[in-house]
């Protein structure tokens, strides 16, 4: 009697050992069965073609001008920024969520007084980091359709929010942080390749 | 047990039966390419550029693909393949103008991304080296396919170079072109016997556990 | 006699069960579902067939993600998710190869039920969901292989949906109305692509259910084709019965395993199948203006496509094709010996049987070649024995010179 039940203990202990093993390798298997499956929702090749860094000739754009080109089909804005919106720059700090862009997104070479490469030349990406409208683009100091003390930015008609001319949002509306700035790099004097960065590959 | 794998052995030797009963009227010349091996891959896809891209597309396969299956850089492929004028991100396209090749050949050359699957690529191997001069009239035609459309274009090639080395540039084309019929052929491959390994272990435990269970069966 | 074991001892699982019949129905089809505890080699094919099934559902759904349904841009794709879906080559080959798993499998199984008896009395119902099953099956199969918008998907399809053009009167306004345009179009691969994904997999699903729940409602049969459920023991179980689980929910798996690894061997190393499985000339574009030189469907289909062409008359050869699969429908009545498994029945069933099967592997091998007048001999010889089977059956059966069956599962 007692020898069987011996037994039957020792059966019982091999029977949980395999069980677990076969259990153990069944779901690393179906695991690893998963992974096709989650991974072909990624961008296909075409998509990532599609989203290929874009380059834009600045040798036309005014001081002033803005110039919409679309990358991974956003608009991104480029914008050549006078003198004068330069100064006005570093005196809106203190009306800012995000003036030193510590919270928002952008490339280490953007994190700066005008969030950029180049001090005029302003490159973001023209969507709302609230609700991802897209703003509209107020240059002037004092428009008319803005607040008293207007000084030059980007204004969303969708819930109001506001952004300076480096693209950094104001305090007190509903957007949290700065517009984005994508990877960008100039390939001359003239011509900006939006999409890769200044080193190497493409970002 | 036996009477399993015999069933299991017939399965498998079924299709290759069956295959060995078909058959072509024209012997076709193995290719003995290798897709595993790298250089051919690339010197095939320099001379598939040089050769064939004035006339031939492969428009299902990118630059930047091939680049990365062949062991190029992106900026080799586009310099390499593409004369410097592509991205890495376009499909590998004729330089041929829309409607020319209708003109000139009276047909429009087909794409290539499909026709080593189409024909195999022995097929493609042999109709490369299938072009014979007709003596009487002094015209190339091809011994597979008689008739075609397509000028010998590796006429040169065949004068000036050694035999062994033009039986290498026509393989290492012959390779390409069946990378370019399924370039995830070399993934499938790599993966393939760890899948079978895994399977492997999963056969063996789960057979232990089911004996395990199965003592509790008197018969 | 299951009472104290359907009281579900946890909190939540009892909730459940006052809601809804969980512990019960798992106990009804799974832990308590008594089989025959000397199920053999060729009762692996039934669970085989629902891990094929879900295979199918699962790849072709992701497939659906990428596929375009239109016959512009079907063709490229298909491509597109060869070469620039992340891993879309894998799903596309599980899915492409398990629909010749998915025929290899349900042939065996049919065969399974050929060689026991399984069809017999009290079980002719599993066995005419199952036939249904099967020609859903071949509908689904048909539809699917029109959607990659290869030269052998539109000239398959051209081919199967003329043999409704056969059809007396209604023929050539039917075949039309199929195809929704006077040829295969876009219009077609819209409708076959709304069938093979929603329609008729719906319908699989269905029938694989009343499959399985009218073999629960009887029992299963076994290699011996005795009924278990007439010795039982005094809980009222039958002695040679054994619980699904675990038993044989552990023995599929290693079947499972087995298969799969068969299945991963095609998968990786050979998904053409030897231009089997994918036919070399579906690496073309459909091109309605010229036809392939060998046109041959796929192979699952191939042993009634031999019957159609060993008949030399269109209407009749049609008939004969229908009658090749419906005769398979009347078997439980056409086969009249009281033995149910190939044990103890007598010698004429082995050698009909027999005939049956090499006349199926034998057509099944004709329809993929060109129709040569030796062949098409060879075809009418094969077709003639196939129906011979059906023919003698009913005669020989009532009067077959059977071993004793045992009592009891041996």
């Amino acid at each position: 009697m007692s020898s069987n039940e011996q037994q039957e203990v020792k059966n019982l202990t091999r029977r949980k050992v395999l069980t677990a093993a076969t259990g153990v390798v069944g779901a690393a298997g179906a695991t690893f069965l998963a992974v096709p499956f989650v991974s072909s929702w990624q961008p296909s090749e075409k998509a990532k073609a599609a989203g290929a860094p874009v380059e834009a000739d600045l040798s036309q754009l005014q001081p002033g001008q803005m110039l919409t080109i679309s990358w991974r089909g956003k608009p991104v804005w480029i914008v050549k920024r006078t003198p004068r919106m330069l100064e006005l720059l570093p005196s809106i700090n203190a009306d800012l969520r995000d003036p030193m862009s510590e919270a928002s997104d952008q490339p280490a070479y953007c994190q700066n007084e005008y969030r950029s490469t180049r001090e005029e030349i302003l490159v973001v990406i023209g969507v709302c980091t609230h609700l991802g409208c897209a703003p509209l683009y107020r240059p002037a100091e004092n428009s008319a359709d803005m607040a008293e003390g207007w000084k030059g930015g980007f204004f969303c008609p969708c819930h109001g929010s506001t952004y300076d001319l480096a693209g950094r949002v104001f305090q007190g509306v509903p957007a949290p942080k700065n517009l984005e700035v994508p990877p960008y790099r100039y390939l001359s004097d003239s011509v900006i390749r939006v999409g890769e960065d200044p080193e190497e590959g493409v970002a | 047990m036996k009477r399993i794998f015999s069933i299991l052995t017939l399965l498998i030797a079924l299709p290759g039966v069956v295959l060995a009963s078909g058959g072509s009227a024209i012997q076709l010349e193995k290719a003995n390419n290798s897709l595993a091996d790298q250089d051919s891959l690339q010197r095939g896809a320099v001379l598939f550029s040089n050769y064939c891209m004035a006339c031939h597309s492969t428009k299902y396969m990118r630059y930047n693909r091939i680049a990365r299956d062949i062991g190029w850089d992106n900026e080799t492929a586009v310099s390499e393949m593409g004369k410097n004028v592509v991205k890495p991100v376009d499909n590998v396209m004729t330089r041929m103008m829309p409607g020319v090749g209708q003109q000139v050949l009276g047909k429009t050359p087909p794409d290539l991304s499909l026709m080593a699957r189409l024909k195999g690529t022995d097929y493609i191997y042999s109709f490369l080296r299938g072009f014979e001069l007709d003596e009487h009239t002094g015209e190339w035609d091809n011994k597979l396919l008689k008739g075609t459309s397509m000028p010998h274009v590796l006429e040169n090639m065949q004068r000036h170079f050694e035999p062994e080395d033009y039986m290498q540039a026509t393989r290492d084309i012959a390779n390409y072109l069946e990378y370019v019929g399924e370039p995830a052929k070399l993934q499938r491959y790599d993966l393939g016997w760890k899948v079978l390994a895994f399977l492997l272990v999963l056969i063996i435990l789960s057979y232990l556990l089911k004996k395990e269970y199965w003592r509790d069966v008197k018969h | 006699m299951q009472s104290q074991e359907n009281k579900p001892q946890n909190s939540l699982l009892a909730w459940i069960d006052a809601r809804y019949p969980l512990v019960s129905t798992w106990n009804l089809h799974v832990g308590q579902y008594y089989a025959p505890k000397n199920f053999n080699f060729w009762y692996f094919f039934g669970s085989l067939a629902l891990l094929v099934l879900v295979n199918q559902i699962l790849t072709g759904v992701w497939l659906t993600m990428s596929f375009k349904p239109s016959a512009a841009e079907a063709f490229n794709s298909v491509e597109y998710i060869m070469r620039d879906v992340e891993w879309g080559w894998l799903i596309r080959y599980l899915h492409s190869t398990g629909a010749s798993a998915f025929f290899i499998v349900i042939y065996l199984h049919m065969m399974r039920g050929l060689l026991y008896g399984s069809y017999k009395n009290p079980r002719e119902l599993i066995w005419l969901i199952g036939m249904l099953l099967f020609l859903v099956l071949m509908a689904e199969a048909f539809m699917g292989y029109l959607l990659p918008w290869g030269q052998m998907s539109f000239w398959g399809a051209q081919v199967i949906i003329s043999l409704f053009g056969a059809i007396p009167v209604i023929g050539p306004d039917l075949a039309v109305w199929i195809r929704g345009d006077f040829v295969i179009s876009d219009a077609t691969l819209n409708r076959f692509f709304a069938l093979h994904v929603i329609a008729l997999p719906l319908v699989l699903i269905i029938l694989v259910f009343m499959h399985i729940v009218a073999l629960h409602q009887v029992g299963s049969n076994n290699p011996d084709g005795v009924e278990i459920k007439k010795y039982k023991n005094d809980q009222g179980l039958p002695i040679d019965g054994i619980p699904f689980h675990p038993y044989y929910s552990v023995k599929d798996l290693f079947g499972t395993s087995v298969f799969l690894f068969f299945f991963a061997m095609v998968v990786f190393y050979m998904p053409e199948g030897g231009g089997y499985f994918l036919e070399k000339p579906n690496f073309e574009p459909a091109n309605p203006l010229k036809t392939p030189d060998h046109i041959a469907p796929v192979w699952y289909f191939t042993p009634f496509y031999a019957v159609l062409r060993a008949v030399p008359d269109k209407l009749l050869g049609v008939v004969a094709m229908g009658a090749a699969i419906a005769v398979l429908f009347t078997l439980p009545w056409l086969d009249r010996c009281k033995v149910k498994s190939i044990r103890y029945r007598g010698a004429s069933y082995k050698v009909l049987l027999a005939m049956l099967v090499v006349s199926f592997v034998v057509l099944g091998w004709l329809g993929t070649q060109p129709a040569t007048p030796e062949l098409t001999k060879l075809a009418r010889i094969f077709t003639a024995t196939y129906f011979l089977f059906f023919i003698i059956l009913p005669f020989t059966s009532v009067s077959e010179r059977t071993k004793p069956v045992p009592e009891r599962v041996s």
